[in-house]
């Protein structure tokens, strides 16, 4: 454990004395903000239904920068060959590094806070949706940054690491709209591999143990085959 | 003495590559061993196979009777290792950098800041701890590799060309480190400069494509002396003669090399044999003709394993 503590502490490091979170966490609520007060004064009702929507939509564009180097460039530099030489396990390693990133996203998620906050200053929220749109996004960014770990697990090059992580987000976002063009049983699959169809549940209040279960699964996959990546010597 | 590092049939592939090829070596308690070879000889597949890093597609390693793959924790918690290049985190501060490896290789949290303090001590380290590690020399990295791989007390150093891209003087201190550090530890060092190995190393294991040579003692009881001596008298009297010198091991050769002259090469157990073995000739009546020293240096052994051709940067 005190060896996890000490990768943690390293990882949480190696997150926030990087411009690169400075820069997301600003874009985030720069674009979050303007989104929630555009879709106030337009709507005027109290509802983060449709910021919940855009912080999905635009963490499909950040995890591919969170995750992009939390392998690839220890792989590049080679310091995962000092690492990985004193006595600690892949294990350790790969789950520090998604801690801490999502550490990062917890941080962005909750500066947003601000919005409900605004909201039940103003009016009068219904505030089941809001703890269900915000349990959602952190499941879905969290499976975001497993499969992008897996990604950055398997190049030492975290531009390919990002595009690579890019691409496989797109297609599970999209899937489930020409999953109805296949043949069954493949449109079914398709349809339930899909992210937006998991995550819009969260978004308009309902919490549904597949959806949780769906994320969850995603986490725990992504990061055994990032383990076993890294194993993979 | 015993070996603490045991090879057996080492094979390691890469795809279709074959990068290691049936080595099989043992590294005994508290010696230097040095393994030369020019530059894709196996030298750092090897080393990570030692450490843990890379499993051997393969033979066994045995480290203190662990197996390298099977009790990869324990073994890692023996062996200290620095790479190639010394890749280190560039920005962290070097006192923080080394608090985190004490921390990772189990040190106890309330002894970490005396065991860094240490590692600073004995490295020179003191002057630099409070700066980033991305602005210090090539040799100060060296230097701070070396810190991390001390820390946790192991049994074990791997050095993977520690002295690669360092100047004169930074070689010369590293080479005094790495001998000031025979004894306590076991140190497993890879360059591809054979004067290097020969100057730091207490034998040298030569490598070339995959393939281990042989193993040459450079320093120790094993290292043989070998004399050559061109006497003229009766061949059997002389060879009697030279064997009852005390000092010589064997009469390993003879040869006739004139009309009564023959030419012995013996093996001797250390030097100032030449007067003794002048003198022994000389009193019983030989005629002493030429006697010079034959001993095989490491660099005439690796010329003659690898057909002739020095290591790359060895010959350069």
């Amino acid at each position: 454990m005190k060896r996890f503590v000490a990768l943690l502490g390293k990882e949480h490091r190696a997150v926030f004395s990087s411009p690169i979170a400075y820069s997301l966490i600003t874009v985030f609520l720069l674009l979050m903000g303007y989104t929630f007060t555009s879709i106030l004064f337009v709507n005027k009702v109290a509802s983060l239904a449709h910021i919940f929507f855009q912080m999905s939509a635009l963490f499909l564009l950040m995890v591919p920068i969170m995750s992009m180097r939390l392998v690839a460039e220890e792989r590049k530099t080679g310091t995962l060959e000092v690492l990985l030489t004193a006595p600690v396990r892949e294990i350790e390693v790969i789950l520090a590094k998604f801690v801490a990133s999502m550490t990062l996203v917890a941080v962005m998620l909750a500066l947003s806070v601000s919005y409900p906050v605004v909201l039940a200053v103003y009016g009068r929220p219904d505030w089941g949706p809001v703890y269900s749109g915000y349990l959602g996004l952190l499941l879905f960014a969290g499976a975001l940054l497993a499969v992008g770990l897996v990604v950055s697990s398997l190049t030492s090059n975290q531009i390919v690491a990002a595009v690579i992580s890019l691409g496989i987000f797109f297609l599970l976002w999209m899937i489930d709209s020409v999953g109805y063009l296949l043949p069954e049983p493949f449109d079914t699959i398709s349809v339930n591999l899909s992210l937006l169809a998991h995550f819009s549940p969260f978004a308009l209040g309902s919490v549904f143990l597949s959806d949780v279960g769906f994320f969850f699964s995603v986490i725990l996959v992504g990061l055994l085959l990032s383990v076993r990546a890294l194993a993979r010597r | 003495m015993a070996s603490i590092i045991v090879a057996e049939q080492l094979t390691k592939w890469y795809g279709s590559r074959l990068a290691v090829d049936r080595v099989s070596l043992e590294v005994r308690a508290g010696e230097v061993l040095g393994l030369l070879g020019p530059n894709g000889s196996g030298k750092t597949t090897i080393l990570r196979i030692l450490t843990g890093y890379l499993h051997p597609s393969s033979g066994t390693v045995r480290i203190a009777g662990l197996d390298t793959v099977h009790d990869a924790l324990a073994v890692k918690r023996l062996v200290g290792y620095v790479p190639e290049n010394a890749p280190l985190y560039d920005g962290m501060r070097v006192r923080e950098f080394l608090g985190l490896m004490a921390r990772l290789k189990g040190v106890a949290g309330s002894d970490v800041a005396t065991c860094v303090d240490q590692v600073h001590v004995r490295l020179d380290l003191e002057q630099v701890a409070g700066r980033q590690i991305g602005t210090l020399s090539k040799g100060f990295r060296q230097r701070v590799a070396i810190a991390q791989a001390l820390l946790g007390t192991p049994d074990i150093l791997v050095l993977d060309e520690p002295g690669n891209g360092l100047d004169p003087r930074q070689t010369i201190e590293l080479r005094d480190l790495i001998r000031s550090l025979s004894g306590a530890f076991t140190v497993v060092v890879s360059s591809h400069i054979l004067s290097e190995i020969e100057r730091v190393a207490d034998r040298a294991a030569i490598l070339v494509a995959g393939h281990l040579l042989a193993i040459h003692p450079l320093r120790g009881v094993e290292v043989r002396r070998r004399l050559r001596v061109e006497v003229r008298g009766d061949a059997d009297r002389v060879r009697s003669h030279l064997a009852q010198v005390h000092g010589v091991g064997a009469v390993i050769a003879a040869r006739p090399s004139g009309h009564d002259t023959s030419v012995y090469l013996l093996d001797v157990d250390g030097p100032g044999l030449a007067e003794r073995v002048a003198a022994a000739l000389v009193d019983a009546g030989f005629g002493l003709i030429e006697l010079r020293d034959e001993s095989i240096d490491l660099e005439t052994l690796f010329l003659g394993l690898t057909g002739g051709k020095p290591p790359r940067s060895a010959a350069a």
